[in-house]
Formats: C-alpha cells, structure tokens, sequence
C-alpha cells in the first residue's frame, strides 16, 4: 500500500480475489453481479414458459365449444401461469435486478451475504424445476393460483398435484425470504461512505420498503402452506370445517401475502421507473421527499385491504366498508408518484428512447388497471365482477403495467451496463408496438367479455352467448403480444452479438451504477467513493476513471481479502470494513440437501426427510466456519487517510441486524400462528360441544422457566463476554437447559390427544411444535458460541457469536411463554363437566 | 445530522405502524363483539377509533423539535404521519355506522 499501483495492476490484483473461474467452478459462484444475471436469465425463462402457457389458453378460448385441451389439463395450465408467472418469474426477476444493481447503485462491491444469495438462487432453480417437472409429468397443481381449501384439500384433489404447489412454491420462496433480509440489511450498511438516508437515490428507498414489506408478507403464504400440507400429509385439520377448522383461515393468510405481495412486485418496477425518468427528462426527480412518503405509506397501507378478495364470502358491512375504504385510498400514494413522474418530465427537457416508449406504454396501462382497480374495491360492483373475465382483465392491466412495461424500459436501459454495448434499435421500435397494441387487444376486451358474464377458469363456453368474437379477437391479440416479446427477444440477442462497444454511462444518467466500467468488473468499484451530495446527481462518467484508479475507499487489494465499507445506517459515516467470504461450492450442496428434503415430503417419504432436514442443518453448520478471527485487529486503514475496524470488532454488523431482521420475520410467522388458532377459535364452526383437556401445566411451567433461565444465562454471557470474563459457563447452561424445554414440549406434544380429531388439538400440536423448534434453534446457538468461544473467535471486542446467542435465546423464550400460553387457553375451552 | 436523522426514521414509521395496529385492534374488537354478543359493542368500537385517532393526530401535529432543522427525512416523515392520521380518520369511520356482525 505504500505505493499506489497502475490502474491495470489493481484490476488485475482486486480481479483475483473477486472473480468467478471458469469452468465447473461457476458452479460455486456467489458474486452478485454473477447471481443477479442468473436470477434474470431464470425468470426470463420463466416467463417464456408462462408466456406458453397462456398462449394455449387463449388458443382454447379463441373459439366456443373448444376441444383443444379438455378441463382438467385446462385447469392445469391456467393454475400454472398463475404460479409460474407470480412466483416463478415476477418475484425472482426483480429479485435478480436489485442483486446487480443495488450494490454498484449504493457503492458496495457486493451483497451482505454473498452465500445466502446463491443458496437462494439454487433454490429457486430447484424449486421451479419440480414445478416444471410435475406438469410434464401431468400432475401440475391444478386448484388455481391461490390453492383454496376444500378444493386443494386432500378429499377434493386426492392427487399430488397440491403437493407440488404446496412444497414447490415454499422452496422457491426460501429465495425470496433470504433475499428480502439481504437486500433490508444490504441497503442498510453497505453504502457508499456520505451517502446517508436522504442522499440515497430513490431505487434504494422502494428497495428498503419492498425488503420491509417481503419480511412481513411472505410469512402468512408460507405458514398457509405448511398448515395446508400437515393437514394433506398428516391430516391435521386446520382448514376442514367438520373437524373445527376452516377454509376462510386460508384465504385469510393467502391474502395476508396475496395482496402485498402485487405491491412487492410494483415498488421494484416503479423504482425503476423514478431511475429511468428523470435520465430522459435530463432533470432530478420532482417530490423526492413526497415520493418517500408515498411509498411509506403504500407499504403500510397495502397490508391493509387483503379482505378485498374476499368481499363475496359474507363479511359484515362494518369489514367490508373498511377494507373498501383501504383499497380505494391506496391509489393516492400511487397517484402521488404518478404524477411526480409527469411532473418530472413536464418541467425537464424530455428524451426520447426505446426505454421512454415503455414508460408511456406504462403510464397509459397501469393508470386504466389503476382506475379499474378502484372500480373493484367498491363492494356492490365487486359483488357483480367477481370471479369473471373483468378481474382478469384488471389483475393484467396491473400486473403488466406496474411490472412488465417498466421491466422492459429496464431492460433497454441497463442492458447496455450489462453488455457494454449499445442498442441496435432496428427491431425495438416494432417490438414496442406490436407488445402495446396486442397487449390492449388482448385485455381490454376481456373487461367486456367480464360484464357480459364470462367466468374466469373455464375451459370452453357455448356459442350463443355474445362472448365469441371478442374471444377470438382476445386471441388473436394474445398472438400479437407474443410476437412482439419474440422480437424484444431476438433484439436483445443482436445486441449482445453485434452491438458497438460503448464508454460507460451512454445515456448521461448520473447514479452510481454507471461509474462501473461496462460490463462491470467482479468487484465493482476499484475504490468506493465518498459521496457529497444527492446521489441520483452524480457525474460517473468523471468519478467512473478516478475509482478506478484506485483513490477512494478501500482502494487496493489487502490479504486476498473481499472487502467493502460498512457505514452507519442513517447517517452513512464509514462505521466498519465488512470482509465477505469467498466463492464456495457449500451453497450448492446445501440447497441438494434441501431439495432431497422437499422432495422426500412431495413423494412421502416421511421416513427419509428428517436426514434431508439434517442434513441440510449440518452443512449450514460448515458456513461460518471459514468466517471470523482469533485475535482483535483495532482500527486499519480504509485509505483517504481514515480508518474502521473490521466488522468482526463491530457490534453494529450485518450479521447482527440480519439476525434480528430473522427474527422479525419469524415473528411475524409465528404471529400468523397465532392468529390462526385464534382465529379458529373465535369464528370457525363446530367448536361447541368439546370437552376441556388438561394439560400437564407443570411441565409447561418448568419448560417456560427453562427457556427464561437459558434467555437470562445468554444474556449474562453477553455481559461476561462483553467485559473480557469467559462466557463458557453460562454459555452452556443455556444450551442445556433450552434442551431441558426442548424434551419437555416434545413430550406435550406427544400428550396432545388426537391432534387429528379437532383443530383445537391440532393448533396446539403445531404451536407447541414451533416452540420446540426454536429451543432446539436456540439450543445450537448458544453451543455454537461456545464452541467459538473455544476456538478463540469471541472477546470482549468481537461479540458477534456471543449476541446472536442471546437474541435467538431471547426469542425462544418469548416462543415458549405465548405458545404455551396459547395452548392453554385452547386446552380450557369447552363445557368444564 | 445524526440524531435528528434517526428520530426522523422512527418518526417515518411511526405514524403507519400505529394506524396498522390500530386497525388491527378494530378488527379484532368488531369480530370478538360479534362472537361473543357484546351488549355495548358499538360503544367499544367508537371509544377505540377515537383513542387510536389521538396517537395519530398528535404525530401529525409534530413539527421539527429544531426549528429551522428540517431535513428531507423529517419533511417526509411529517407528511406520511399526516397521511396516516387521514387514513385513520377514512379508513376507520364505517365503525360509526356499519352494521357490525352478519
Ligand atoms: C403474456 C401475456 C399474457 C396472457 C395472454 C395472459 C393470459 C391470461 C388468461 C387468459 C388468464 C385467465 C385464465 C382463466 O381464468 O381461465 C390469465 C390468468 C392469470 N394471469 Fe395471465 N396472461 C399473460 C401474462 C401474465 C403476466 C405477465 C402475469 C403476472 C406477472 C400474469 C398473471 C396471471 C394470473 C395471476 C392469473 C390468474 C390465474 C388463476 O386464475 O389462477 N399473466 N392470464
Ligand atoms: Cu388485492
């Protein structure tokens, strides 16, 4: 370090330690720009799948009295789209976006958890793939996109097929949960130094909600879909009336994820769209502070309308006039950004491009899905429209406006980032048109066919009904929209073929993403910079050369370290160097094990998946084991003559806030559970006439003070640590005794009496089940930190281990107490004889 | 800039995560009324809105401590408080009026 090397010799020794080997070695890539390109390819391809699908539904409706699929393949392959479309291709794409971009838009070299991003990209491979695999084997899920109960329940679809929706899609949804908690901490820590909050270019602010929001939402789905497979598998009766469940409970917790979940997809694409605008306005986004507040509020405010799905189940008019209320006000934030987008390009002096033609073709779809949206959340219309070709309609006038346009005007934009190239535009300008005339083709007349009747999800129709030719024009619309994403398709494979090499920043955008070189090296930036202003006002064609020489943060290659800067979270003053691991094939192989779990389950083999779940709780063990130091560095040079210490000594790391992001969301499950049990016993039929049980209440007062003691041993092993005393001893007190509560609730849950009998006793089979769980979980904690403690990682500077300890012994406490107490509560339930 | 910043992100939330437990409450209040046959039901359901409306009507009024400190984060932070004390106000009115179980 003591003198600066050539620009070329720093790429060659930073290219070293951050790049991806050829060969079978991509295997065990976890760089983000490497992940996020596969991610996109992925959904890219799922969607073309989708795509396919939905072509063979309008082929059998272009014509009444069809005979081109029969129904039960029909309703295999709307079921299908849906889901392939949903979880398979909107989710993981944006996922894979954000994965390459957001590092290089905030100054990072990369995400938080690089092996946590290629876990979850394996999963989502596999997971999609059984999906596939299923419906070329003919036992696709077939009870449609949102698997209502009875329908998917086993009496009515005895089959494997919503197995496969079950298993498949909670498989694929590990990609989405490890994502969101990356990309919350990742927008949180790992910033440029200077950038703080209010300097942060918008596409972090809708990444920070979005990331809040999947925290938040995602639990319900996959909670739903744990409880619908016991109770397919183990026929534990959670959903099923005559056994004191009930099927609204699953549409409640559906629709707890269902409804966030399409402003989980809008927020990414509309934060693309406040990147992409203001470029071809050539001016700064109008209302940065409104648009914050805007989308604040659509985050919180999305949560709140779930019940609008399910206006037409027989709801009291209090319910439903708030559910009302909710959804028609939640245009307003939209309508906020909306017209902070016209504004911007009102006032600037706009552009026009191939990414700007999507941006109109935006505007013009998503304001009339907008407006028909809010048309649906007025309860007397719903009640007329509901479940018909109008909803249809609308769900892809949102769907496709708020997320498909806006992905193509992505596309155009940054594909140039990707390939160092520029467009060729000879097919894009064609491309456009065809997508937007078939695409309005298609859809706006199925809001006809819907009032004139038509149901959504039937296979044909009969002729005399009025609804032909607008199904065959629907049709042949559908046909248009498919040829111009062909061409889009094959202009985005002439430009990486045959494209003019390009300087970086072609469109004289001014965030950070374009001081890379294009395509970007394997460690982004050279050097970070600091940043001094708003950081969607910045110059990277200049700052671009100057990183790459070397001055800025971190501007050299230390140890064969991958290092980038930690900072503080509001403020974005550099706090601490994160070092992250390196390229391994462990991500790969945990996410076999995982798949051999899931699909021991998907085949019954119950036998065999308590060895997938341990084994993949084995491998996961080998993760940190390459991570961590034995002694305290102090502070080191981070270059421009300041210094951090590395994240190990900080206390404010990833891996902390992470974990406590961990813990949010497995709160938020758990609430869900919560929810649910009460739910039943307050709404669900066929609750009366059952007798009390008597729980053992000693044993689930002595499993409640084993967890509390182990919570308070951690927490004093904290405070040891922390003071330079060995937290040895009660270190590993609390592990004992979370196994003492472990044994004990396991033994509860064998005293549960027929928990298949009544979904009074199957709730506090679960809960007491998810309590055992995170005694176990906290149980391993707290070995974990003593076995590190013995290694040598921890002192009273390096505390990571010592404080996860604590919080997943705090956490199982807190399980422990509510579970039992919720178990109790049920158990007393019924006529005391 | 660092504290005023950090209350501000609390105070960005703040309003929105009061009117989601709020609305949790409500729901929870109408659908218990129900269940078990509250004699004063609606009574119940008016004194919780207004007691929720006053948490959110009393952030809506928070202007920078600071005067003349304000940031962009704390501007935003005042409006989505505003934002969510109308939506209390909006969102939770049918309890005056709307009948209550099926
Ligand atoms: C490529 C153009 C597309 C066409 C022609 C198309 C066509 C259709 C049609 C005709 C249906 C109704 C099937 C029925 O009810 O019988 C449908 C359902 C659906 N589509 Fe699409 N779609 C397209 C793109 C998309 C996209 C991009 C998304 C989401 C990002 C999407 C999500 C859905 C969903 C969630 C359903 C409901 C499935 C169900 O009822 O379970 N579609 N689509
Ligand atoms: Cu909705």
């Amino acid at each position: 370090m003591s003198q600066t090397p050539t620009p070329l010799r720093l790429h060659k020794e930073l290219d070293r330690i951050w790049r991806t080997p050829p060969g079978i070695h991509r295997l065990s890539s976890v760089n983000h720009t490497v992940l996020g390109k596969r991610f996109m390819v992925v959904a890219l391809c799922f969607f073309a799948i989708g795509g396919l699908l939905s072509m063979l539904i309008r082929a059998q409706l272009a014509t009444p009295n069809s005979a081109f699929i029969g129904p039960e393949l029909y309703n295999q392959i709307f079921t299908m789209h849906g889901t392939v479309m949903m979880f398979l291709f909107a989710i993981p794409m944006f996922e894979g976006f954000v994965i390459y971009m957001l590092p290089k838009m905030l100054g990072a070299r990369d995400m938080a958890f690089p092996r946590l991003t290629a876990y979850g990209f394996w999963c989502y491979l596999f997971g999609g793939l059984i999906l596939i695999g299923a419906m070329l084997a003919g036992v696709a899920p077939n009870g449609g996109w949102f698997m209502y109960t009875p329908l998917s329940s086993k009496p009515y679809t005895p089959g494997i097929n919503a197995d496969v929706w079950l298993l498949g899609i909670t498989f694929v949804e590990i990609s989405a949960v490890t994502a969101a908690i990356e990309i919350f901490v990742s927008i949180l820590k790992m910033r440029a130094p200077g950038m703080s909050l209010t300097r942060m270019p918008l596409m972090g602010w809708y990444m920070l909600v979005t990331s809040g929001m999947m925290i938040i939402g995602f639990p319900p789905l996959i909670l739903g879909s744990i409880l619908l497979e016991l109770e397919r598998a183990f026929e534990l009766p959670f959903f099923d009336p005559t056994r004191g469940g009930d099927p609204l409970l699953w549409q409640h917790l559906f629709w707890l994820f269902g409804h966030p979940e399409v402003y989980i997809i809008f927020l990414p694409a509309a934060g693309a769209l406040s990147t992409i605008i203001p470029v071809f306005a050539q001016r700064p986004i109008l209302g940065y502070r409104a648009i914050i507040a805007a989308i604040v509020a659509m985050g919180f405010l999305s949560f709140g309308l779930w019940v609008h799905h399910m206006f037409t189940v027989g709801i009291p008019h209090l319910a439903l006039a708030f559910f009302s209320a909710a959804s028609a006000l939640v245009a307003i934030p939209t309508a906020v950004q909306i017209f902070a987008w016209l504004g911007t390009l009102a006032s600037g002096r706009p552009r026009w491009d191939i990414p700007m033609l999507y941006v109109f073709g935006f505007f013009f779809v998503f304001v009339i899905g907008g407006l028909t949206g809010v048309m649906l959340a007025m309860v007397p219309f719903n009640t007329q429209a509901h479940d018909t070709y109008f909803v249809v309609a609308h769900l892809h006038y949102v769907l496709v406006g708020g997320f498909v346009f806006p992905m193509l005007a992505g596309i155009y934009h940054w594909m140039p980032h990707i390939s160092g190239r520029q467009s060729l535009y000879r097919l894009s300008i064609p491309a456009f048109w065809l997508i937007f005339i078939g695409f309005n083709l298609t859809f706006f007349l199925m809001h006809l066919t819907g009032l004139m009747g038509m149901p959504r999800r039937i296979s044909t129709y009969p002729s005399n009904w009025g609804w032909d030719w607008l199904n065959l024009l629907s049709s042949v619309g559908g046909f248009i929209l498919t040829m111009g994403f062909a061409l889009v398709l094959a202009d985005m494979v002439l430009q990486f073929r045959f494209g003019r090499f390009f300087r970086r920043d072609p469109w004289s955008a001014q965030t950070l993403e374009w001081a890379t070189a294009t395509p970007p090296p394997s460690y982004n930036f050279a050097a970070i910079p600091r940043i001094d202003r708003r950081a969607d006002q910045l110059e990277p064609a200049k700052i671009g050369p100057v990183l790459a020489g070397g001055s800025g943060y971190l501007g050299f290659a230390r140890n064969g370290d991958q290092e980038t800067m930690g900072v503080e979270m509001t403020t974005g003053a550099p706090e601490h160097v994160i070092i992250l691991p390196r390229r391994t094939f462990l991500p790969l192989w945990t996410a076999l094990a995982t798949a051999s779990f899931f699909l021991a389950l998907l085949f019954g083999l119950y036998g065999l998946t308590p060895f997938g779940a341990l084994l993949t709780l084995v491998l996961f063990l080998l993760w940190p084991t390459t991570l961590g130091q034995k002694k305290d560095f102090g502070p080191v040079s981070i270059g421009m003559g300041e210094t951090a210490v590395l994240d190990v000594e900080c206390t404010s790391n990833v891996s902390i806030l992470a974990n406590r992001a961990a813990l949010v969301m497995n709160g938020t499950l758990f609430s869900s559970l919560l929810f649910g049990g009460l739910f039943l016993l307050v709404v669900a039929p066929n609750w009366q006439g059952i007798a009390p049980l008597d729980l053992p209440i000693w044993l689930a007062v002595v499993a409640v003070l084993a967890a509390s003691l182990s919570a308070l041993c951690c927490w004093m092993a904290r405070r040891a640590n922390t003071a330079g005393n060995s937290a040895g001893v009660p270190l590993a007190l609390a592990g004992l005794g979370q196994l003492v509560a472990l044994g004990l609730l396991v033994g509860l849950m064998v005293w549960v009496p027929q928990p298949t009998e009544h979904a009074r006793q199957a709730v506090i089979f679960v809960v007491l089940g998810y309590a055992a769980l995170h005694c176990g979980l906290a149980a391993l904690m707290a070995f974990h930190a003593l076995l590190r403690l013995h290694q040598g990682y921890l002192s009273a500077r390096r505390q990571t281990e010592c404080i996860l300890a604590w919080l997943w012994n705090g956490y199982a406490a807190g399980a422990t107490c509510l579970a039992l107490g919720l178990s109790l509560l049920l158990a007393m339930m019924g006529q005391i004889p | 800039m660092t504290p005023l910043d950090k209350r501000s992100l609390i105070l960005l939330v703040a309003g929105f995560t009061l009117w989601s437990l709020a609305f949790v409450l409500l729901y929870v209040l109408q659908a218990l009324g129900c269940a078990y046959d509250w004699s004063h039901h609606r009574l119940i359901l008016i004194a919780a809105y207004l007691a929720s409306l006053l948490p959110l009507a009393w952030l809506a009024l928070q202007r920078s401590r600071d005067r003349g400190a304000t940031t962009s984060l704390s501007t935003a932070a005042l409006w989505a408080n505003r934002a969510a004390f109308a939506a209390g106000v909006l969102v939770f009115a049918p309890v005056t009026f709307g009948s209550m179980c099926l």
